[in-house]
């Protein structure tokens, strides 16, 4: 029996009468349908199907629209509805005949007013957008590393309560209008850096700032409390701490300080005051363009993520490439999450400049006055004597334990030769 | 004449006039939709305005990605899987109401629903949309959240099945018919002799 093969698949036929086919396949399915019988009996049974159904009607009487609706229709206001269609749809209107060049005309015009007015508002008002960390208060966590030194790790700590209600006395006004500012002041988050360095960029370059200070002090004490001023005064925060000292020398004091950059120049200056100053050294990488580079491979990161989206969204397709688009999306979030945080790091490397300061206690050696009594020097060498006839018989009874199976095996082995050395030897005498 | 797309676009800035044109372009529609799937005229109404107070009230989320019409049905299809949870937990008590219009006899719509409910579910759902709501393969697909050729495929077999069913009812519908004919012509027959 022969089986006729049909250039088009039954499938491809019942597409074709619903207009779903492409233009070459359906041009080929046309000449097809007019040379065979048998697709032309397909296509009349679809047909024919179609027909049936379509005699299920099922209509609705005109009439108004029904109160339901027409209540929700009166109470919906527009105003709350979105905004930007409603812009697009009068867009459609006008923008298309617009040219090509006035429309990137345009757009570079909007651009360059809303660069002027940044760089205008942040020459008027200069400190508004200067990153300003919120001042911080330190919890102290003590781990004593030996005998004489210390090592401390400050953490941002709460701001105190606010002083409680009652009669102001007029020195304490002073004090609450401190407290009022350091309440309004920004908090030190790099989230909220990130609108300042932001504007920064725009004005100018990004520097990240670094210094390092060596300092001695006579009174080391007063100096690490000194310290702890200054840096609350300007709003900067401990990185690291160290303080350790010995008998015999001088203590020290190693800290990383965290200082808002544009405070750094006023803290160097204070805290140079705490003691004679050894050694200074100032720093500043220019990272500008590789900020600017960051921002715009992550704008085109998010751009991709964006597409990628979109497709998985609209476009149907083979399982194994929906896989892969799954893929290659989570590589490029990957990607974004990483660049932001490179962002974060930088952002804050800026917006807060390293002090490295050393402060060493200029030591001065005492001598010791009083000699100690005689009955504690008869004491001190009674215990010495004691402890020295102690000593020396543990020590016999140790070397006896460890030497003494050696002796004994060495003595038995050379006990009978040197008998007979001995006996000649005597008998030699005798003779 | 204004697409659907732009009067909802009006809808959103405020114009009540271009719902109204909206609502009347596809009020008869989606009362097919819900008459066809659903026992009962009164719950098709109900539903039908359901849907509309749903349009309202989800004006400002509309996005002119989808077509309104994808958009109307996504929200049809929505209330009407709502309605047949419903159905489950709580069945309507009372006899079936009478089927819609139809131009041949009074039993056609019984007919052709009780072949359409001898289909997979998916697959006759797939058929009515494309049948009754005339809607591309695409906008099917995203209605149903499936692959177009998958769309395209369980078209074809639910089509070829359907078929199927048909075709032995139409007949015997058919042979009925030919013998009311035959009959009526006998009579009238022996009623000329018998003259």
């Amino acid at each position: 029996m022969n089986k006729i093969t049909h250039p088009i698949a039954p499938e491809e036929l019942m597409a074709y009468l619903d207009g779903e086919l492409r233009a070459d396949r359906a041009t080929a399915t046309a000449a097809h349908l007019g040379e065979c019988a048998e697709c032309q009996s397909t296509v009349a049974g679809f047909r024919g199907v179609s027909q049936i159904l379509k005699t299920w009607k099922a209509e609705l009487a005109e009439s108004d629209m029904p109160q339901a609706i027409a209540t929700a229709l009166a109470e919906s206001r527009p105003e709350s509805r979105n905004v930007f269609p409603a812009w697009r749809s009068r867009r459609k209107n006008w923008i298309p005949r617009w040219p090509a060049a006035a429309r990137v005309g345009a757009v570079v015009a909007i651009f360059l007013v809303v660069l002027g007015t940044l760089r205008f508002q942040t020459g008027l008002t200069g400190n508004v957008f200067s990153p300003h960390g919120r001042p911080v208060d330190y919890a102290v966590v003590n781990q004593p590393s030996d005998g004489q030194g210390e090592t401390r790790t400050f953490a941002p700590a709460p701001l105190p309560p606010p002083p409680s209600a009652g009669p102001v006395q007029a020195r304490d006004r002073h004090r609450l209008e401190q407290f009022a500012k350091l309440q309004s002041a920004p908090q030190v988050k790099f989230s909220q850096d990130q609108p300042s360095v932001e504007r920064n960029l725009v004005a100018g370059p990004m520097i990240i700032r670094s210094a390092q200070l060596s300092l001695i002090t006579k009174e080391f004490d007063k100096a690490r409390a000194n310290l702890e001023g200054i840096l609350k005064r300007h709003r900067g925060y401990v990185g690291e701490l160290k303080a350790g000292g010995s008998t015999g020398s001088g203590r020290t004091l190693t800290a990383t300080l965290r200082v808002p950059a544009d405070q750094l120049d006023a803290t160097l200056t204070e805290v140079k005051t705490l003691g004679r100053v050894e050694s200074e050294s100032q720093s500043g990488q220019d990272v500008t363009s590789q900020y600017v580079d960051l921002q715009a491979r992550l704008a085109n990161a998010r751009n991709t993520e964006q597409r990628l989206t979109d497709l998985l969204r609209n476009r149907t397709g083979k399982l194994s490439d929906v896989l892969e688009v799954e893929q290659e999306l989570d590589r490029v979030r990957g990607e974004i999450e990483q660049m932001e945080a490179e962002r974060k790091t930088m952002s804050n490397q800026v917006s807060y400049a390293t002090l490295n300061a050393t402060i060493a206690e200029d030591y001065k050696a005492q001598l010791q006055v009083v000699p100690p009594s005689t009955s504690t020097r008869l004491s001190n060498a009674a215990v010495e004597g004691y402890r020295s006839m102690a000593d020396g018989v543990v020590s016999l009874a140790l070397f006896l334990l460890s030497t003494g199976p050696s002796l004994l095996l060495w003595g038995v082995v050379l006990f009978l030769p040197a008998r007979l050395v001995w006996k000649k030897v005597r008998r030699s005498f005798v003779s | 004449m204004i697409s659907d797309e732009a009067l909802m676009l009006d809808f959103q800035c405020g114009s009540h006039p271009a719902f109204e044109q909206l609502f009347a372009r596809y009020r008869g529609p989606i009362y097919g939709f819900f008459r066809r799937r659903l026992q009962g005229d009164q719950r098709a109404e109900d539903l039908t305005q359901e849907t509309f107070v749903a349009v309202i009230r989800a004006s400002a989320r509309y996005e002119p990605r989808a077509l309104v019409r994808t958009y109307l049905y996504s929200i049809a299809m929505n209330l009407l899987a709502a309605e047949r949870r419903k159905q489950f937990r709580d069945p309507p008590p009372g006899e079936l109401a009478p089927e819609p219009v139809t131009n041949h006899a009074p039993d056609a719509a019984l007919w052709i629903r009780e072949a359409l409910e001898r289909l997979d579910d998916s697959e006759r759902e797939i058929l009515m949309l494309r049948e009754y709501e005339q809607l591309s393969y695409a906008e099917i697909a995203e209605l149903m959240k499936l692959p177009v050729n998958t769309v395209r495929s369980r078209l074809f077999r639910s089509r070829m099945a359907l078929k199927g069913h048909l075709e032995p009812e139409q007949k015997s519908a058919e042979a009925t018919a030919t013998k009311g004919v035959a009959q009526s012509v006998k009579l009238t027959r022996a009623e000329g002799e018998a003259i």
